[in-house]
């Protein structure tokens, strides 16, 4: 145990320490079961996520983290076959509902994935194309959104002199804040991260997570990561998942220093996963 | 090489150095077939090239290059007078309304097959635009000559003619009277044969869009259909229009269909409706017949076909590097 605490220190120590006070809830999941046509991926899921806080979903591959996340704004729809039950509310929203504008849901609910997803288009037209989904403005007023959108991606400096090159361009990191850019400039509510960092290097990487540490002053973020002292670096809460189950969820300076349960504990100090 | 092996054969059982000398036989043996098959292409086209030249020099000499705007063919005339105008014409027009029909319901159907439609009615649909290709082309001629063209004179056509009676410029395109033959009825047969290499083109490239790339647009909240136009399209243009541009060639080229319903006629008119001809459906249907300067004046028909197609596609190869620059790259 000692020495997990010893490799956060050194990797920046738990910027969020506990004594944040308990935020209200901006998402509510409760009694939430998933299924891949037959197979039962995510069993019972209860857990809320605060508003403008960090939470992170840890847990070995296979345990349904990512599937979990991807419910956060329907996207498991695009495939025939996989289906949720249970509640998944979005403040009074209920996400689940099958009347439920999906584009205006994904709109609140934005998504950054694994692979950076730069559109085949120039960089201002990468940031653009989202605003223009949801508003008609004039050019000087996108002009101003776009360089918001890039400043909040901490993409502007690099990139100011060349926003009529291609999004794909960019290098792998770049790549990757361009595309926080663009979800941050549909102003959604909440945004997911799915494994973020892990096709970017160490700096870029370091790059990422504090733009999620800022990010969180004005979204609620949910971020699932493999990189458990990432989940410690950026994250409020943090929720173990095992085989579909949530194991333990509590605030990530305890799950990190003292966890409840035994499976949570073997994970994070590496005796399996 | 021997005194390696010899040095070798001491070391040990398996002699490496002499199964590298037989792998570098065949090496060099693949490299020759590979590199001759390639030139056989070169040496194929140069061939045809010079000896269309060959035949058409007799009617370039004779007419020079105001057999480029020379509207009237007149074979039996004494001197025969020939014009490439009416077929080069009809060439042109008949491709580029086959064109405007095939490429949106092409790319419609492929849109429809890779993003929209269900399991289970993908395969009939696919098989349905393979058999398609596979018809011959006299059969597609037949079917437009007993069963397209007078179902088009008898609706369509009257339909079109009395909408737009009257207006200026598409008065003109659409004037009567209707024709079982008709510039338009090719078109139309050769939209219908084109149609196949456009969507199993479109099929194709559209799989190998990114599962991912398309999440992300769903994900900032994109309907099926902004995927498809901003997401999906651009990234895979570059295919798209390759299969544009085959089914163009084809288009250009297509012969026996267009010979039997297009009316083999040399007068322009301004009509999609009156009955034309194009380079390849001349040749046709009086290469047999002829010679002499005839036969020259076809063979250069032959020739220009050629030149035709070759600027067209490098015009779209054009287009396509301008999209290019556009979108950054």
């Amino acid at each position: 145990m000692s020495d997990l605490s010893v490799s956060m220190s050194a990797a920046g120590g738990l910027p969020h320490a506990a004594v944040l006070p308990e935020a209200p809830p901006k998402v509510t999941v409760r009694n939430l079961n998933f299924y891949y046509g037959e197979h039962h991926a995510l069993k019972n899921i209860n857990l809320t996520l605060g508003a403008n806080r960090v939470t992170a979903f840890i847990g070995p591959s296979g345990c349904g983290k990512s599937t979990l996340l991807r419910i956060f704004n329907r996207m498991y729809d695009l495939y025939p076959g996989q289906r949720a039950t249970g509640q998944l509310m979005l403040d009074q929203t209920n996400i689940l509902d099958p009347r439920l504008d999906l584009n205006l849901l994904r709109a609140r609910v934005g998504m950054v994935f694994q692979k950076p997803t730069p559109f085949p288009m120039t960089i201002y037209e990468n940031i653009a194309f989202g605003i223009r989904l949801y508003e008609k403005i004039s050019k000087s007023e996108m002009d101003g959104r776009v360089e918001k959108a890039l400043r909040g991606g901490a993409l502007w400096n690099e990139v100011k002199d060349k926003l009529n090159a291609s999004g794909l361009s960019l290098s792998g990191g770049q790549q990757q804040r361009l595309c926080i850019a663009r979800t941050v400039a549909v102003r959604p509510e909440v945004i997911l991260f799915d494994e973020p960092c892990s096709a970017l290097d160490p700096i870029s990487t370091a790059k990422v997570e504090e733009l999620i540490q800022e990010l969180s002053e004005d979204y609620t973020i949910a971020i699932v990561t493999h990189n458990m002292q990432q989940a410690a670096r950026v994250s409020d809460k943090t929720a173990f998942m095992y085989l579909g189950e949530l194991i333990e969820f509590d605030d990530t300076s305890k799950i990190f220093t003292s966890p409840t349960d035994r499976r949570t504990q073997d994970y994070i100090t590496g005796r399996f996963g | 090489m021997a005194v390696q092996s010899d040095v070798i054969d001491d070391a040990g059982p398996y002699d490496r150095a002499k199964a590298l000398s037989a792998f570098k036989l065949g090496d060099v043996t693949f490299y020759w077939i590979t590199r001759l098959s390639a030139i056989s292409v070169l040496l194929i086209l140069g061939g045809i090239i010079i000896s269309l030249i060959v035949g058409a020099f007799p009617a370039m000499k004779e007419y020079g290059l105001s057999f480029l705007w020379t509207q009237r063919w007149a074979p039996s005339a004494d001197p025969p007078v020939l014009g490439a105008l009416g077929p080069m014409y009809g060439t042109l027009v008949t491709s580029f309304i086959a064109m405007l029909i095939a490429i949106p319901v092409g790319l419609g159907i492929a849109i429809f097959l890779t993003e929209l439609c269900p399991q289970w009615l993908r395969r009939p649909i696919g098989m349905a635009i393979e058999l398609l290709a596979g018809i011959p082309s006299i059969i597609y001629g037949m079917w437009g000559f007993f069963v397209l063209g007078p179902f088009l004179a008898n609706t369509f056509q009257p339909f079109m003619i009395k909408i737009f009676d009257g207006v200026p410029v598409l008065g003109a395109i659409f004037a009567g009277p209707p024709s079982y033959l008709s510039l338009f009825n090719a078109a139309l047969i050769l939209a219908i044969m084109v149609l196949p290499f456009i969507t199993s083109i479109s099929v194709d490239v559209f799989k190998t869009v990114p599962p991912v790339l398309k999440e992300a647009a769903y994900g900032v909240g994109c309907t099926t259909w902004e995927v498809v136009r901003s997401v999906v399209i651009p990234y895979t243009r570059v295919g798209v229009i390759g299969g544009v541009m085959l089914a163009l060639g084809r288009a250009l080229g297509e012969t026996m269909a267009v010979t039997f319903i297009i009316g083999n006629s040399f007068r322009i008119s301004s009509s999609i409706f009156a009955p034309g001809t194009t380079i390849s459906a001349a040749i046709a249907s009086e290469f047999a017949e002829s010679d002499g300067l005839h036969q020259s004046g076809l063979i250069l028909l032959g020739l220009l076909l050629f030149v035709l197609t070759f600027f067209v596609l490098a015009a779209a190869r054009l287009m396509l590097m301008r999209l290019e620059k556009k979108a950054g790259n």
